[in-house]
């Protein structure tokens, strides 16, 4: 691997100006930048310059090079020195470039003039559009009390300006995209171990995954660390998917686990374990509580019982746990990520993390692992007070254990329907696409046409941003100062990165600091957002020696923390301040303090399960629309059981119509025995309706307009994969 | 002893997520619908409780011994570098006929339609002039790639040829084997996709009678005139170049 | 009288425990006392402030409880006075309920 480290990065005086302005965008003109991205290459024998950033095509922010040619982005590389991705750049990173180039990028602000979802568009300019949405947060605030107004960003690194914007301007209504995504497992870890760990896959012996697709989902460093324990220390790993993912096909063994039994299996692992004495018995006993009620409790679910709900023969289920109590505590049920799927996610991957703890796969090599110091300040503020706002969040009370940070989509979305507890009319949203990534897509619809006001900011116009009032075009990562964040890579690192304009703004787009920036000044709240970036990163860093240096000469600054026995002599942040098996909290809020098993819901006679997942093409909705990406994978199909296909008449690439509870679409089938029977499986993000996305506008089946709106009881999480679908062959 | 660039690739640790397949397109700039490099896949219908059995195979031009998309250039475009062992095209020479994309038995070249002249990995000399490995190497999330000097033992991928001679395994079509420089290694699949070259006749008979001459003819200004009406003319008809398939 | 002493005693420990235990219980405004802590007490117990750097998840449910039972006898107690019951409450709500072993441990911003 070549040396980067010699390559002067001449970026400072550029980025000086460029964090500074706020719209250096207008000049460069769409034709222009396109001419220069197929000029030949007789002008690449000058030298490309190189300059670091993160990439921002899913959210693992992996570390980059950005090769500029002529001012153009000729190359996005890895940067060797990015240890949490261990130097490599991914097909969807390597597409940044084509984020950035998109000819159906939002160039201005635009308002609505026609019905909404008309798509009749005006542009208007940076002023009226602030002015406007500055007076209906206003107006709203006046009419409904602060609290009337609802935000939500997506994954971004400025996304906490708009969580620090809605606090200061005075609503408690804040969502984050994690409730469609990752709450219930978040919930599970740290009800049992206080945190939720990180995975030390490079050093583990055994790997039991259920409920992830490491291999296609990928997820740094685990993804590809998972491949090096394989491949150079030998590692097992253990698939349970119902569906033959990429990561069953390279697995050491699968089984097509019946969906929503993982519970069984688990539940089944510790029965072996406790009645073999597999486990640890000291570690056990002075570091975690309620062995013997976790005793008592799974003495009823042995792995007869198991095999019998989950379709993985006994005798497998024993040999498993046995292999993983040998191998712990270099061994893990790999804790996974989104865990949006069923109506009792938590308790189910409670069921994993109560495994681990079993096993004392916890606080050293090969096991999961807290959190490192990575010493990242957070800037801190005063925010006001305004004596008329409600109690509460719109969505509290729904679910007994939400995350107050995060809230929850599905049931805020009800509540804003319903108008209860109290009026929601207003809707800022940044960066993120419900009408795509939520269930029930129709409701969504709904519900978005019971609000006064919606703003989008965006940098393509999402089906969300399609049904706006205001559409606001921010820039793409490459074009735009962040703030530093605090990335954990496991026993790869603990590290900090940070983003400066590679190249300036595009067209008028503006990042979404300078228009809340800009909303605080005209609602009387700019004290709140006195700063500018590089003053905030420069409080962020505070303290933490060397770092803009390496941040300036590596593009990452590594954090030497302690990896392994973080926990010594620490209390663990639960209520019995011990890794709890039994959940004590729980158990006084009336709900199963230890996972009880039941059935997955059946559906309706002939009916299919609907599940969703990830390809390594693809992040959530947000890319399919990215020219390059779409040429890899251009369009989803439904995946039919070749017995089911037969039932139905229906020949592979054949249209099929699905209907569900929520509503119905169009795809072709893929008859494929890669599903079992009864289940059928299909990507996100396409069967878009907004016709600016030209190359996923009516192509494909959107999952928000087939998927159930359930939700996970207890953390409030979308549970997606419980829709059941009935499959006809398309009449057309 | 003269270079050998190669790759050896252990397909094992492929994922299929195809960063090599995009980090190729962007840093060659391959048009919409074409392709230099790709990921073939082996997946058997599933075993329950079974290992998994899927393997991912990424390939691209193998830079071959005996490159047989050589022998049915009909200008000498085409050639093998003696000094690295790169098999290379001359853009000044090539005439867009497209006769040695069936000459490829490993599917590695199309015509792209802006330049109208053949195109295929050429391990990326641009990076390469820069310090860079090719952009599939660098970008490769599982590191399964190494490129190097195979004639160098003291490369990375000169030593990895010498300590695995007997575990190494090329993708040959055996009636036209070409002598591919793309190892695997240990194992790879699927092995049964390379075709038969397929080098034309008229031009193989014409080959046969002037090879050694056609190089410097077309050097010369009359006939590169004919070069230019002929990519014109060429290219505009053949359906060489409809997207490939990438299995 | 002596009977008599004991148990007016006793009821005022009654008295105090209840209070106490009332105050222990939370059920303020966490939202507001945030507010107040930021207002009242982040001007010192900040990183680099006078005091040390305190948020919700400095510490566990029962040390926060412990803490407020007796907060005359801390080293602020003089600015606490400036505070009224229902305002201490808030602050104690808001340092409980997002405690290092509370559902959602806070770190304060």
């Amino acid at each position: 691997m070549p040396d980067q480290s010699h390559r002067r990065l001449t970026r400072r005086s550029f980025l000086k100006a460029a964090c500074a302005g706020t719209a250096l965008a207008a000049a460069a003109g769409q034709t222009k930048v396109l001419s220069g991205l197929v000029a030949e290459a007789g002008a690449a024998a000058a030298p490309w310059q190189s300059k670091f950033s993160a990439c921002d095509m899913c959210f693992n922010r992996c570390g980059l090079i950005a090769r500029v040619e002529n001012g153009v982005v000729t190359k996005l590389d890895p940067n060797p020195k990015f240890l949490k991705s261990r130097g490599m750049l991914c097909a969807k990173g390597n597409a940044g470039i084509a984020q950035l180039y998109d000819p159906n990028r939002l160039k201005y602000p635009l308002k609505r003039v026609g019905a909404r979802g008309e798509g009749k568009w005006q542009r208007i300019g940076w002023d009226e559009a602030l002015d406007l949405a500055a007076s209906k947060m206003k107006e709203i605030g006046e009419k409904h009390t602060r609290c009337g107004m609802w935000f939500t960003a997506g994954s971004d690194l400025q996304s906490q300006f708009v969580t620090r914007f809605a606090e200061v301007y005075g609503s408690f209504n804040v969502t984050s995209h994690e409730s469609l995504c990752l709450l219930s497992n978040n919930r599970a870890f740290l009800d049992t171990f206080g945190e939720v760990p990180f995975a030390d896959v490079l050093n583990s012996k055994y790997i039991l995954m259920a409920g992830a697709n490491r291999f296609e989902a990928l997820v740094t460093p685990d993804s590809i660390d998972l491949m090096t324990a394989m491949r150079e220390k030998g590692a097992k790993l253990v698939v349970l998917d119902p569906r033959y993912t990429k990561t069953a096909a390279l697995a050491d063994e699968w089984y097509p686990i019946r969906p929503g039994t993982d519970m069984a299996f688990m539940l089944a692992l510790s029965h072996v374990i406790i009645t073999e004495n597999l486990y640890d018995a000291a570690w056990v006993a002075e570091k975690t509580s309620g062995l013997e009620e976790l005793a008592a409790h799974v003495a009823r679910y042995n792995p007869e019982w198991a095999e019998a709900e989950c379709g993985v023969p006994a005798a497998d289920i024993r040999r498993i746990a046995r292999e993983l109590a040998a191998a712990a505590p270099e061994a893990m049920v790999y804790p996974g990520r989104r865990s949006s799927d069923y109506e009792n996610s938590t308790q189910i991957r409670r069921s994993f993390a109560i495994v681990n703890a079993l096993l004392a796969n916890w606080d050293r090599p090969g096991g999961l692992l807290g959190a490192r110091e990575v010493g990242l300040k957070k800037p801190g503020y005063d925010a006001p007070w305004y004596d008329d706002n409600p109690p509460e969040r719109a969505d509290a009370g729904r679910a007994p254990m939400m995350f107050e940070e995060d809230g929850s989509y599905v049931l805020m979305r009800e509540a804003v329907l319903s108008g209860e507890p109290y009026p929601v009319k207003g809707w800022f949203v940044f960066k993120t696409n419900p009408m795509q990534t939520a269930p029930d897509q129709g409701k969504t619809r709904r519900m978005i046409d019971t609000l006064d006001f919606m703003v989008v900011v965006d940098i393509t116009m999402s089906d969300t941003a399609y049904l706006a009032d205001l559409i606001l075009p921010a820039p793409s990562y490459l074009e735009r100062c962040d703030p530093a964040t605090a990335l954990q890579g496991s026993s790869a690192c603990a590290c900090v990165v940070q983003r400066d304009p590679v190249v300036p703004a595009l067209f008028e787009s503006r990042p979404v600091f300078d228009i809340l920036k800009g909303l605080a000044g005209r609602l009387d709240l700019a004290e709140f957002f006195d700063f500018d970036i590089e003053t905030y990163r420069a409080q962020q860093l505070a303290g933490l020696t060397g770092a803009k240096e390496a941040l300036e000469q590596d593009g990452v600054y590594y954090n030497p923390s302690k990896v392994y026995g973080i926990y010594e002599g620490r209390i663990y942040k639960t209520l019995s301040q011990r890794i709890e098996l039994f959940n004590k909290r729980y158990d006084q809020m009336g709900l199963d303090p230890l996972p009880v098993y039941s059935p997955p819901k059946k559906g309706p006679d002939k009916a299919l399960r609907l599940v969703v997942g990830r390809s390594a093409i693809h992040t959530q909705s947000s890319t399919q629309d990215n020219a390059l990406l779409n040429e890899l994978e251009p369009t989803n199909a439904l995946w039919l059981n070749p017995a089911d296909a037969a039932g139905l008449n229906v020949a592979d690439g054949e249209a099929v119509e699905v209907a569900s509870s929520a509503g119905k679409g169009r795809l072709p089938a893929r008859v494929t025995p890669d599903v079992p029977p009864g289940l059928v499986y299909m990507a996100t993000g396409f069967g878009s309706i907004s016709p600016t996305l030209t190359h996923i506008h009516g192509n494909g089946c959107s999952i928000a307009s087939l998927l159930a709106d359930g939700y996970d009881a207890i953390s409030g999480n979308a549970a997606l994969h419980e829709t059941f679908v009935t499959v006809t062959r398309s009449a057309s | 002893m003269s270079a050998q660039y190669a790759m050896i690739i252990d397909s094992s640790r492929c994922i299929d997520c195809r960063a090599c397949v995009a980090a190729c397109k962007v840093a060659n700039k391959v048009p919409e619908g074409f392709w230099r490099n790709w990921v073939k896949q082996s997946l058997p219908v599933p075993v329950a409780g079974k290992p998994g059995r899927g393997h991912f195979q990424p390939g691209a031009c193998m830079h071959c011994e005996k490159p047989s998309c050589v022998t049915a250039c009909p200008t000498g475009a085409t050639y093998k570098d003696a000094s690295d062992g790169i098999v290379k095209i001359d853009p000044k020479l090539c005439i867009g006929c497209g006769n040695c994309i069936p000459a490829c038995p490993y599917g590695a070249r199309y015509r792209d339609p802006v330049r109208r002249i053949a195109d295929k990995c050429n391990y990326c000399p641009e990076r390469r002039a820069q310090g860079l490995a090719p952009a599939c190497v660098d970008t490769c999330p599982t590191k399964a790639r190494v490129f190097g000097d195979v004639n160098d033992p003291e490369s990375e991928a000169g030593r990895l040829l010498r300590a695995n001679t007997n575990r190494l395994v090329r993708v040959v079509n055996t009636k036209t084997d070409t002598q591919p420089h793309m190892y695997y290694l240990a194992a790879t699949a699927p092995l049964d996709w390379p075709a038969e070259a397929v080098i034309r006749p008229p031009m193989a008979a014409l080959i046969k009678a002037v090879t050694p001459g056609v190089s410097a003819l077309v050097g010369l200004a009359a006939v590169g005139v004919a070069v230019m009406a002929g990519r014109e003319f060429l290219a505009g008809k053949s359906k060489d170049h409809e997207p490939r398939d990438r299995s | 009288m002596r009977k008599n002493l004991v148990a007016m005693l006793t009821l005022a420990l009654m008295v105090l425990a209840v209070v106490g235990l009332a105050l222990a219980e939370g059920n303020g405004n966490a939202r507001k006392g945030k507010y107040l802590y930021r207002k009242s007490c982040r001007g010192c117990h900040a990183a680099g402030g006078a005091a040390s750097d305190l948020s919700p998840n400095s510490h566990t449910q029962a040390e926060w409880k412990k803490l407020f039972a007796g907060w005359e006898s801390i080293k602020c107690a003089n600015e606490w006075k400036a505070l009224s019951d229902e305002e201490r409450n808030d602050i104690f709500t808001y340092l409980h309920d997002f405690a290092a072993d509370s559902p959602s441990p806070a770190k304060c911003s």
